[in-house]
């Protein structure tokens, strides 16, 4: 029974942790939508040319690839202004399903961009403050520096962004933009500049991210999908548009996905084995997806039809 | 009389003439090669071109300096001296092409047999094409079991499987108990007798993981965790969590490289220190798994050529020198198991005396080449003509290197098989 108590502190660590790091790369994707209901299938690819900024960066200015973080940042704001600008205002007149290609077409063309300048070959960073540190806070409980930065990274983006879009003049004309783009142009907010800021502050906090993630994770042109779906995941289940419900949702993900370690615990207790659960703790993630989408749609906290 | 001096003379000349024309075979053997020359694995279909190109340049050519019998003759002696030329063909990793390109070699350039593919997928049909029309094919770099388990007559392969090469692995934990490994003295079985692996979950990841089971039943190892994960994971800890907390002796992986760098970095961050960490090849031996340098060091993977195989195979040095030249880099798995392949057909046309299939196909059931005419680290080649393996060589092995630290470069030191090893292992792994 201890062991299973120790495994299930351990899995409740890494499973915040992880949750956590899902819910930032969901968070830029979900301020994007919530303005101006387009998905940007090239999130992940924002994501990888973050952690290539940092990759690239950190040596060349000869400082730790953390303090290479606001230039991720800026590098991924920069990005989304000019996808804004050069190509989502015009997709926006069209129809969904040019809005949808076209995201999709940036997405393949950042991918190609950086396999042409980058290479396929996955690169990691081999040393900095964060790179192969962790600590030992329990009984095999271990918090591991990359994750635990881009944890409270996570927390601090998600407070700022609620503040911004609850506290702030500019949250209120975005929330306005967002709910009627028409009528916030008649009251005299300029919703290209809002629509160019959404994009802006979705780049950038999946540019941060992505800056953190490489400390830990390879990066190579195609890193971005496998966090994208999971982010797209993310921003269905909490619900669209809603920064509150992709914390949350970030997080049951992350829990979900850390299952299996107590369940392998429960079946060395009753001495059964050759039940390996590994392989479908993402089914299970998108079988929870496909119930909820179901029973409610809009998404655990969604508030757009 | 004068008839009988007429009679003598035409005696004479005939005597004379029918060794001649006995001999008097083709002046080349046209063998076609199939390889994946441009898409994801040109860099690989390079190496296997220069491989087979340079095994065909000493066929072809006397070189007294390497130490094999094909670079003793110029061309196949047997054949008159005939000269081996190799059609090379693109199948791109598509195995419908392959398969077009096969029958294309086949009835357009009538070549004497086929040599390839690489991929197993692509194996898979040019070796149908091949049985459909009663030409002989010899592979020497694919390593899907099932290829020499549907009973064909016209297929020999010439490298060992994943099958194979599991084994290799068993082989060499139970070495380590009884003290055959360089430099480790016999470690109890208690301590390596607890097992973990975490293989990807596709075709190639999830046979290996049944082997390692099967494996591991046979020697008397406990496989306490067996886990498929889903290949290009966002996040391996969940593994790893579960690994650790069976207190294995030895971490089993099957894994391509990002997940391959992905596992090393979990694997730290949790801080885990089984005595041994084995990767089956793949993302544990490519050169971005090597620029991890020191957090490596002390993994093992397996492999079927490490440059470091000079120090204790002279011939392997001999050949890697001519190839060094050539390309300006030493020989790798793909390059030296495509020499290997590009060889045999050469041994099986000599013992063949005949570009006719069925004299290839006897040759090849019945040729026994031994391991010292060989680049590549095994017994020999010998193939299996009964059982649910045919065509299979049974003497050949794969090889088990460790990274390990020499004047602050990380490289691969082979410490399996046992009289192979070049350098001492390292035991216990001294953790990330």
């Amino acid at each position: 029974m201890e062991d299973i108590a120790i495994q299930i502190t351990k899995s409740l660590v890494s499973g915040l942790l992880m949750g956590l790091v899902f819910a930032l790369v969901a968070l830029g994707l979900t301020v994007i939508f919530g303005v101006m209901d387009i998905v940007n299938f090239a999130h992940g690819e924002f994501l990888m040319v973050g952690m290539y900024t940092t990759l690239l960066t950190s040596p060349l200015l000869g400082i730790d690839p953390v303090l290479t973080l606001p230039l991720a940042g800026i590098t991924g704001a920069i990005l989304g202004v000019m996808c804004y600008f050069g190509l989502i205002r015009f997709l926006i007149k069209g129809p969904m399903i040019a809005q949808l290609f076209g995201t999709f077409g940036l997405m393949i063309f950042l991918r190609n961009l950086a396999l042409l300048f980058m290479g396929s070959e996955p690169r990691v960073i081999h040393e900095g403050w964060l790179v192969g540190k962790s600590f030992i806070v329990g009984p095999g409980v271990v918090l591991e520096s990359t994750k635990l930065a881009v944890a409270v990274l996570s927390l601090v983006s998600f407070a700022v962004v609620w503040w911004l879009i609850n506290r702030t003049k500019v949250g209120k004309a975005l929330t306005a933009t967002s709910l009627d783009a028409e009528g916030a142009r008649y009251m005299g907010i300029s919703t290209e500049k809002m629509n160019a800021l959404a994009w802006a502050v979705g780049g950038a906090s999946v540019g941060i991210a992505g800056g953190l993630l490489v400390n830990f994770w390879p990066v190579e042109p195609g890193v971005g999908l496998l966090f994208t779906m999971i982010a797209f995941a993310t921003v269905a289940l909490g619900g669209f548009g809603s920064v509150r419900g992709a914390l949350v949702a970030g997080i049951l993900i992350g829990m979900i996905v850390n299952l299996p370690p107590v369940w392998d615990a429960m079946m060395r207790l009753v001495h059964v084995s050759g039940l390996d659960i590994h392989s479908f703790k993402y089914t299970m993630v998108y079988a929870i997806y496909f119930l909820i989408m179901v029973l409610r749609p809009q998404g655990l906290f969604g508030w757009k039809q | 009389m004068r008839k009988i001096a007429i009679l003598a003379a035409i005696a004479i000349m005939v005597a004379l003439l029918v060794p001649a024309m006995a001999v008097a075979g083709p002046k080349e053997i046209k063998i076609g090669v199939i390889y994946p020359l441009t898409g994801p694995a040109a860099a690989a279909g390079r190496e296997l071109r220069n491989g087979a190109e340079l095994a065909a340049e000493i066929a072809n050519n006397v070189m007294p300096k390497v130490n094999m019998t094909m670079a003793k003759n110029a061309g196949v002696k047997s054949l008159g001296g005939a000269k081996i030329t190799l059609i090379f063909k693109d199948h791109q990793g598509n195995p419908q092409m392959g398969a077009d390109l096969a029958k294309k070699l086949i009835l357009d350039d009538k070549v004497v047999g086929i040599l390839g593919c690489y991929y197993s997928s692509v194996t898979k049909t040019v070796s149908a094409v091949c049985e459909r029309y009663g030409v002989p094919m010899i592979n020497g770099s694919s390593t899907s079991p099932t290829l020499t388990k549907r009973g064909f007559k016209w297929f020999w392969r010439t490298t060992p499987h994943d099958k194979w090469f599991t084994k290799d692995l068993f082989e060499f934990l139970v070495g380590l108990t009884k003290g055959k490994v360089k430099g480790v003295k016999a470690v109890p079985m208690a301590e390596l007798k607890n097992l973990a692996a975490a293989c990807e979950k596709t075709e190639w990841g999830s046979n290996v993981s049944i082997e390692i089971a099967n494996f591991a039943k046979e020697y008397g190892f406990d496989l306490k965790a067996n886990i498929l994960y889903a290949a290009k994971s966002p996040d391996l800890s969940s593994e790893v969590q579960s690994m650790i907390a069976t207190k294995p002796g030895a971490m089993l992986f099957a894994s391509y490289t990002s997940d391959a760098l992905l596992m090393v970095k979990t694997l730290k961050s949790m801080k885990a220190k089984p005595k041994v960490v084995w990767g089956q090849d793949a993302g544990f031996d490519k050169p971005e798994f090597r620029a991890l340098g020191a957090e490596i060091e002390g993994i093992l993977t397996r492999s079927v050529f490490l440059p470091s195989v000079v120090k204790v195979k002279p011939l392997a040095g001999e050949v890697n020198a001519m190839y060094q030249k050539k390309h300006g880099h030493d020989m790798d798995g793909a390059s030296a198991r495509a020499f290997t392949g590009l060889q045999t057909w050469v041994y099986v046309l000599e013992k063949a005396g005949s570009t006719k299939p069925k004299a290839i196909q006897q040759a090849a059931n019945t040729i026994s080449i031994p391991g010292n005419q060989l680049v590549v680290p095994w017994v020999g080649i010998k193939f299996s003509t009964k059982g649910d393996e045919i065509g299979q060589n049974v003497l050949g092995n794969g090889l088990i290197g460790q990274y390990q630290m020499k004047d602050g470069k990380i490289g691969l030191e082979v410490v399996y098989p046992f009289d192979m090893a070049t350098a001492p292992m390292i035991f216990p792994f001294k953790g990330f």
